[in-house]
């Protein structure tokens, strides 16, 4: 049998160093301030998108007019999509960001949008999407994701606690959460190295990692209650290692089926360049893929060097009371 | 037994094709079904329209009270309604004093502009009294309705006199009353018009609509008015009316105006685009799956792939007969992922059973014991990710709440499809001769 959990430490250094990169990529982009890239929800701004009749059009004319009509900067880029009304042809659009730290009023708003209509001769009734957001409002979601991100993880603690009883539940229960932990840190390491913004999706696909990859850690927890019973003199690491083994094709499998599923609405919605979507399905599937690898190779391992280091105390312990 | 078991295995099937039909053609042999996947209700994000957070900016800084959140609430309700726009939630946040309003474009609006709709939508209440035409006065003093119920544009006072505005039960006729209180001025006005309009009828006006228009009985010089309506205090009817009349009331003097901080307007045409591809995809999802699990556990495959479409099928009806929420493209993105998890209870089914028979087990005995050892295994799973969607419902906000949902609904299906249909299908035909073979359920066959 392969001996797994016996390999842990190589494991644990490339977690680490995953992590490790991802933290200093975050200070070399300024920290706190600009090791995220933040989407308006944080940033606060306002995004117009209106149709194109085609894809020659100039930016920095559009650019000029927003500038010109309200005094404010405009970062304006081409963008396509697919045509729910005539699938052979495309849909264009223009996006433009302007803005930060605050939005246009509402009548900023419709001057701009009317200036680009006359000025790139649109159709009066183009469509137009407008997404306006005070920075706050990040702030806001934020603090509830972490509340919520909080409250899951505390109340999967008390479940496996009262499940697991048998492996000593409360160990188990938190040598879970941290394996979910490290699958949000590598999430966030990805977010920092491709740069991609930090919205509300994050949170979503966080909490759905959350509770997606405990699946995984659940399939192998379970076998080891099955196992300690079975096999009642077996030391720790050998019962946790057969277990993982003997599940492996089982995590393996219900894992590459979600992903599946993920990545297959990921690569329709790049295509189409449906931007929601996209953005929702990417950090799901970063975080789904760590929460495998972390459920076979860390949390277990977890569990394993925490076990035993209570039975070295105990042992020491004893050692301490026969020689008094 | 074996009839028994080939019946019960027909049935299933029968079952889930039926659901199935019902589910994508909305009518069985005729007879029109409620719940097909026509009905589910979707989201902005796909049929276009406003998602916006109106925060209420006070002169002072201070938090707006839930009455006065209600209030304006109440206004921008019965301007929507008058646009007949009626498929649309709109819900306080007592916490952050704000009103969340979410709507679809209305049928048949060519000019898409959020922001006009929004301000149009969200400004502050102009309510009035004011005279009424006289010749819609009828011999008993009491308003003559039509149509239209047009103000005169006699202007009598504003609502921003009035200091509180109550429903309450009357001791005497027990009949529900709204009560109003005038501020110093409004008193001097309000004694003036009443002496003005005795024995005749005085409109209320929220901005053009009309309100309400209640005869003057006498002169009131104290600024302490009641307005009697009909009906008994123990009638629901009779107190929703009284609350809704004095929370219109109330508005005409809110202390604060209302600033859209956060609109997001979506055009439908790129909704609908979005939907297409998501659908699209969805499918193409459900086939990659099925692919999978027959070329991964050939029989057992087959069956869960039966079941993943009874699973899937099921979850569609839930959505359409519940039609809690809408539904938005993370809450599609919700339904695929859990069409992913479907399958996943019988992955933990299937290579418990493969085990079980490669470790020498009869294929019935390693059925039923593949079943009940994977039992405890598949229940934990799932409580887990029922505790986050659930945690994601309590905390998530706008189109996060509908993927919360459809993957709450999700879970819940596909635990309880995995241990009752794809069990009563394998159970059935693991006793047909031709089924017997090992090699159908991804063991290699070793010769005795």
């Amino acid at each position: 049998m392969i001996n797994m959990i016996g390999k842990r430490n190589y494991f644990f250094i490339l977690s680490g160093i995953i992590i490790l990169a991802g933290l200093v990529v975050f200070f070399i982009n300024g920290g706190i301030k600009g090791g995220f890239v933040l989407d308006i929800q944080f940033e606060g701004g306002t995004v117009i998108q209106i149709e194109m009749p085609d894809d020659n059009y100039d930016t920095a004319k559009a650019e000029k007019i927003v500038k010109d009509t309200i005094g404010k900067s405009a970062i304006v880029q081409k963008a396509s999509t697919f045509n729910a009304e005539n699938s052979a042809a495309k849909l264009y659009l223009m996006n433009l960001k302007i803005g930060s730290k605050e939005t246009l009023s509402q009548d900023d708003r419709s001057k701009v949008i009317s200036a680009l209509k006359s000025e790139f001769n649109l159709d009066e009734n183009a469509e137009t999407t407008v997404n306006s957001i005070e920075p706050f409002i990040g702030k806001e979601i934020m603090n509830k994701g972490l509340q919520a991100i909080f409250w899951s993880s505390f109340f999967i603690i008390l479940y496996v606690w009262w499940r697991f009883k048998i492996m000593s539940g409360l160990s188990a229960g938190v040598m879970a959460v941290l394996a979910l932990l490290h699958d949000i840190l590598i999430m966030c390491v990805v977010y920092i190295f491709f740069r991609i913004p930090l919205n509300d999706s994050f949170i979503a696909a966080v909490l759905t990692v959350i509770g997606y990859s405990m699946n995984d850690t659940i399939i192998i927890y379970d076998r080891i209650r099955e196992n300690s019973n079975l096999l009642r003199k077996t030391p720790i690491a050998e019962l946790v290692n057969r277990s993982v083994i003997q599940t492996l094709s089982r995590s393996i499998n219900t894992s590459v089926v979600v992903l599946l599923c993920i990545i297959t609405v990921f690569i329709f919605a790049s295509v189409n360049n449906i931007q929601s979507i996209r953005e929702f399905t990417f950090p799901l599937i970063i975080g789904l893929a760590s929460g495998t690898y972390s459920s076979i190779f860390i949390a277990s391992s977890l569990y394993v060097v925490w076990k035993e280091h209570l039975l070295k105390k105990k042992v020491a312990a004893k050692a301490a009371k026969s020689r008094a | 037994m074996k009839g028994n078991n080939g019946l019960k295995f027909f049935l299933v099937i029968a079952v889930i094709a039926i659901l199935t039909f019902i589910s994508f053609s909305g009518n069985f042999f005729g007879i029109k079904v409620p719940g097909s996947v026509y009905d589910i209700r979707p989201g902005i994000d796909i049929n276009g329209g406003i998602s916006a957070k109106l925060y209420a900016e006070t002169t002072d800084n201070s938090k707006p009270t839930q009455e006065q959140l209600d209030s304006a609430k109440n206004v921008i309700e019965k301007r929507l309604d008058r646009l007949n726009i009626l498929d649309r939630q709109v819900t306080t946040d007592l916490d952050d004093g704000a009103i969340l309003l979410e709507m679809p474009w209305k049928a048949g609006e060519t000019e898409y502009d959020p922001d006009k709709a929004i301000q149009e939508i969200g400004k502050t209440a102009l309510l009035t009294f004011q005279e009424v035409d006289a010749s819609k006065i009828d011999s008993n003093g009491y308003y003559i309705h039509d149509e239209e119920n047009k103000p005169t544009g006699i202007v009598l006072l504003e609502g921003k006199y009035v200091v509180s505005a109550n429903p309450q039960k009357n001791m005497q006729s027990g009949g529900m009353e709204v009560a109003l209180k005038f501020d110093a001025e409004g008193t001097k006005l309000f004694a003036d018009a009443t002496q003005k309009l005795l024995k005749k009828p005085i409109a209320i006006y929220m901005d053009d609509q009309f309100i309400s228009a209640p005869r003057v009985d006498a002169h009131i010089t104290d600024g302490e008015a009641v307005i009697t309506l009909g009906g008994r205090s123990n009638d629901d009817a009779a107190i929703a009316e009284a609350k809704d009349l004095a929370e219109t009331i109330r508005s005409g003097s809110l202390p604060f105006r209302l600033d859209a901080k956060q609109v997001n307007g979506i055009s439908p045409l790129l909704g609908k685009a979005a939907l297409e591809v998501t659908v699209k995809a969805a499918i193409v999802a459900f086939i990659l799956v099925c692919l999978f699990m027959i070329v991964f556990y050939r029989l057992p495959g087959v069956l869960a792939c039966i079941a993943l479409l009874g699973h899937t099928v099921l979850q569609l009806l839930f959505i359409s007969w519940l039609n809690l929420t809408t539904i938005t493209l993370p809450g599609l993105a919700g339904i695929i992922l859990t069409i992913g998890m479907g399958v996943d209870a019988n992955i933990i089914i299937f290579e418990r059973i493969k085990e079980e028979l490669r470790s020498g087990k009869t294929l019935r005995a390693a059925i039923d014991v593949g079943f009940k050892r994977a039992f405890t295994a598949i229940l934990d799973a799932n409580v887990t990710t029922l505790i986050a969607a659930v945690v994601l419902f309590i905390f998530g906000t706008g189109p996060i709440l509908s993927f919360a949902y459809t993957l709450f609904i999700g879970v819940i299906l596909s635990f309880l499809t995995a241990v009752t249909v794809s069990r009563i299908m394998i159970k059935s035909v693991a006793d047909l001769d031709i089924a017997k073979n090992q090699w159908l359920y991804g063991v290699k066959v070793v010769s005795k």
